[in-house]
């Protein structure tokens, strides 16, 4: 059995070895690994019949915290989710016991942006719904990935570009990363329906990318055709929605006449 | 269901009681001696749903519950409780909680019985319990009111009849309606999911409609939509439950469906819930879901009728919304910004301010649609210009988002830097016209086969000869007594 102490002392070598420069990012999963199974012999899992010991909790809070924050240095998408998770349990059922977190907002902005970045809208919003109006107006956490969603629907996509330069913490970077290259997407396919014919100049500006090559490679990736021009030309698109207007769809139609025929009859 | 609706109904609640008790203490002492008559053949009623195990004699009394509720004092409950309950602890526990007799109330004759009163069955317990309970919300003692709750939930738990699954559902509502007011919802939570499981087990439909119920409105008190969404995805609502709870059901659904931007689902519940909900009472229930309905539908890209901002009963409580829709109609994002700055704190009570803030890009849809509709060729500095955009460069990517999306036949032309317009194509050589009857085709169908399902005829009366006129008149008799306390029942439904 792991008293308290045990579980307090392991989290200040967690600490001491979080805050050092260079992190050893292996060392602190080992350690991470090892607070979980000490955490489980206290009150770390929320349960009804025991009275949860507010030194405890916040011992527990801050291991997850840290947590969090690892598995996104780490590139960890699924552990982030766990233990995002695991935290908001203590930040939303445990709020009258305990002190507000320091960290709280960071990573619950955290987590609205992994959830953009991965296009999960609508829990986005459903987790958006749980934070007072007031937060989302006020705290520069949240806002940021609320204003991208915001940018995302409206389709002002060069503010998103614009907005990872100011990112509210360092480890939003990581989610802005997968952010922009789904933006990219939306892009490239905005483009393919709205121009006739556009330059790689221009291409490479609308994309964001920095230079005509990487635009060469992006565009055989979607497989885009380069005229002689220098201009990809998007016309193929219009041809196949002109010849599927062509065709009658007669099984479609019979089945529905058929159905009144049935609805009818029942009528009658 | 809002706290506004509570609030208008407790309101008429006790005028009644408080004009007539200055003015006329002659008709007070009546109507005093009238409602324990009242509630002595209430009892008689419940007791003869316990022995003949037929739960309609039962709900006619719970369906009177509002105008009863109306005629409760401290005396009359004094009075009913000394002549059902013969002298126990359990007694004495529930007279503690009825407030003291006015000094002027009459003393009020139990009739002579002949022999000392036996205790009563547990439906009846529970019956007067839940009425003490009524009559300290009405006085707003909210301490006592918790603490009584209890009482009451305990003894229902108790037992294990099914006649007392009416009740019991009535006692779980008010139980949940005791704890929100003293801001306690999320105590019971655990009550309710034990209970709840313990109704479904045992086929207690209304107590499931209204525990599921409550859990909702538990978790959408505290904004939690996952849980919400998951206990739905979970339970299964009984086919059977009444109207009124359907109606709490479906607006409950449609606040889950919007949050998770299923618009269209949202859009569908809201519309069934109004047409559940009672048409003549509960206002406020109606002002509620016509409010969300409406932004739902905004946020689905379609304008509501005029028509609806117009009722009589709407028409105040909407005027935020109709402005908001004149400003998405318009496309004017500077009148969008107006309303939701003028009304944001009313948007905030209401639940539909997040809601809201989503519309600014329907705001932008709108505008782009009229632009492209009168310029056959425009720059994008000019749409910035005009939309109150930042930049041209926002203009472009949000015009070639709104050509994928489908919004506007459009291209854009980069050399030269301008949109120009596609001639808009003659909409009835494609199929649209002809999936547009399709689909209303089906809906009439639908229309028709749900309402043939939904007639009723009595049993075995085909072969009956047809009535005579006395009869006849004896039934409309009836038949307007139902409509009456069904009336009366739906102003209860939604406190």
């Amino acid at each position: 059995m792991a008293s308290v102490k045990d579980v307090a002392t392991l989290y200040q070598n967690l600490k001491t070895e979080w805050a050092k420069k260079p992190r050893k990012l292996e060392k602190c999963g080992e350690l991470l690994n090892k607070i979980k199974i000490a955490l489980t012999q206290l009150t770390f899992l929320p349960s009804n019949n025991t009275a949860a010991n507010q030194k405890e909790l916040i011992l527990a809070r801050d291991v997850l915290e840290i947590g969090a924050q690892w598995a996104v240095a780490t590139k960890d998408m699924k552990a982030f989710e766990r233990y995002m998770s695991q935290l908001k349990c203590y930040y939303f059922d445990y709020k009258d016991h305990l002190p507000e977190s320091a960290f709280m907002y960071q990573l619950l902005g955290l987590n609205l942006l992994f959830l953009l970045s991965q296009n999960r809208v609508a829990e986005f919003h459903t987790e958006l719904e749980r934070l007072s109006v007031d937060v989302i107006r006020v705290d520069p956490y949240v806002k940021h990935p609320l204003a991208l969603e915001q940018y995302l629907m409206e389709g002002s996509y060069n503010k998103i570009f614009l907005a990872k330069d100011n990112v509210p913490a360092e480890s939003y970077t990581l989610f802005m990363d997968t952010l922009l290259e789904t933006v990219r997407g939306e892009i490239a396919a905005c483009i393919e329906k709205a121009y006739f014919c556009i330059s790689c100049n221009e291409a490479a500006r609308r994309l964001n990318l920095p230079s005509q090559q990487a635009v060469l490679e992006y565009g055989k990736k979607r497989n885009w055709v380069l005229g002689a021009d220098n201009c990809y030309h998007f016309s193929a698109s219009v041809d196949t929605s002109a010849s599927a207007a062509e065709v009658f769809p007669s099984s479609e139609l019979a089945e529905q006449t058929i159905e009144y025929a049935r609805h009818l009859e029942m009528i009658v | 269901m809002a706290p506004a609706e509570q609030d208008v109904e407790m309101k008429n609640v006790d005028s009644p009681a408080a004009a007539s008790d200055v003015e006329m203490p002659e008709v007070k002492k009546d109507a005093d001696v009238l409602a324990v008559q009242d509630l002595r053949e209430h009892v008689r009623q419940i007791d003869k749903a316990v022995s003949s195990k037929e739960p309609r004699f039962a709900m006619r009394v719970l369906r009177s519950i509002p105008s009863t509720r109306k005629k409760l004092n401290g005396n009359v409950l004094r009075a009913i409780i000394n002549q059902l309950f013969p002298a126990s602890s359990d007694k004495d526990a529930l007279i503690a909680f009825v407030e003291m007799a006015l000094p002027d109330a009459v003393e009020i004759e139990a009739p002579r019985s002949r022999s000392a009163p036996k205790s009563p069955v547990p439906e009846v317990d529970a019956y007067i319990h839940l009425l003490v309970l009524l009559r300290l919300l009405d006085t707003n003692k909210l301490e006592e009111a918790v603490e009584c709750s209890q009482l009451l939930m305990n003894k229902v738990t108790a037992q294990n009849r099914r006649t007392l699954d009416l009740i019991a559902a009535k006692c779980y509502f008010y139980h949940s309606r005791v704890f929100e007011l003293t801001n306690k919802l999320d105590l019971i939570r655990g009550l309710l999911h034990a209970r709840l499981r313990t109704s479904t087990l045992r086929n207690d439909y209304e107590g499931q409609a209204v525990l599921i119920n409550c859990l909702l409105r538990n978790y959408l008190h505290y904004a939690l939509y996952d849980q919400a969404d998951k206990l739905v995805s979970k339970s299964v609502f009984p086919e059977s439950a009444s109207n009124n709870e359907w109606a709490r059901f479906l607006y409950y659904l449609g606040r889950i469906k919007a949050a998770r931007l299923e618009y269209s689902d949202a859009h569908k519940h809201l519309v069934q819930a109004l047409r559940k909900a009672p048409q003549t009472a509960a206002v406020g229930f109606r002002q509620t879901v016509q409010k969300l309905a409406i932004v739902v539908e905004l946020l689905l890209g379609d304008i509501p009728e005029r028509a609806i901002f117009r009722q009589a009963q709407l028409r105040k409580s909407l005027a935020p919304y109709f402005q908001l829709t004149q400003a998405v109609r318009l496309g004017n994002l500077q009148r969008f910004g107006e309303v939701l700055e003028n009304f944001g704190p009313q948007f905030r009570t209401d639940h539909t301010f997040t809601l809201i803030l989503r519309l600014r890009q329907n705001v932008i849809k709108t505008a782009i649609r009229s632009i492209g509709m009168s310029y056959s060729r425009i720059s994008p500095k000019d749409i910035a210009r005009k939309l109150g955009l930042d930049s041209a460069e926002d203009a472009e990517f949000i015009v070639a988002k709104a050509v994928r999306d489908g919004v506007i036949e459009a291209t854009l032309d980069s050399e030269k830097g301008y949109m120009s317009n596609k001639e808009s194509s003659d909409l009835y050589c494609t199929r649209e016209p002809q999936l547009a009857f399709h689909q209303r085709i089906s809906f009439c169908l639908e229309l028709h086969n749900q309402s043939v399902k939904a007639m009723r005829y009595p049993p075995k009366s085909y072969g009956k000869e047809l009535e005579s006129a006395e009869e006849r008149r004896e039934r409309e008799q009836q038949d307007l007594e139902l409509a009456k306390e069904m009336a009366e029942e739906d102003d209860d439904g939604f406190p």
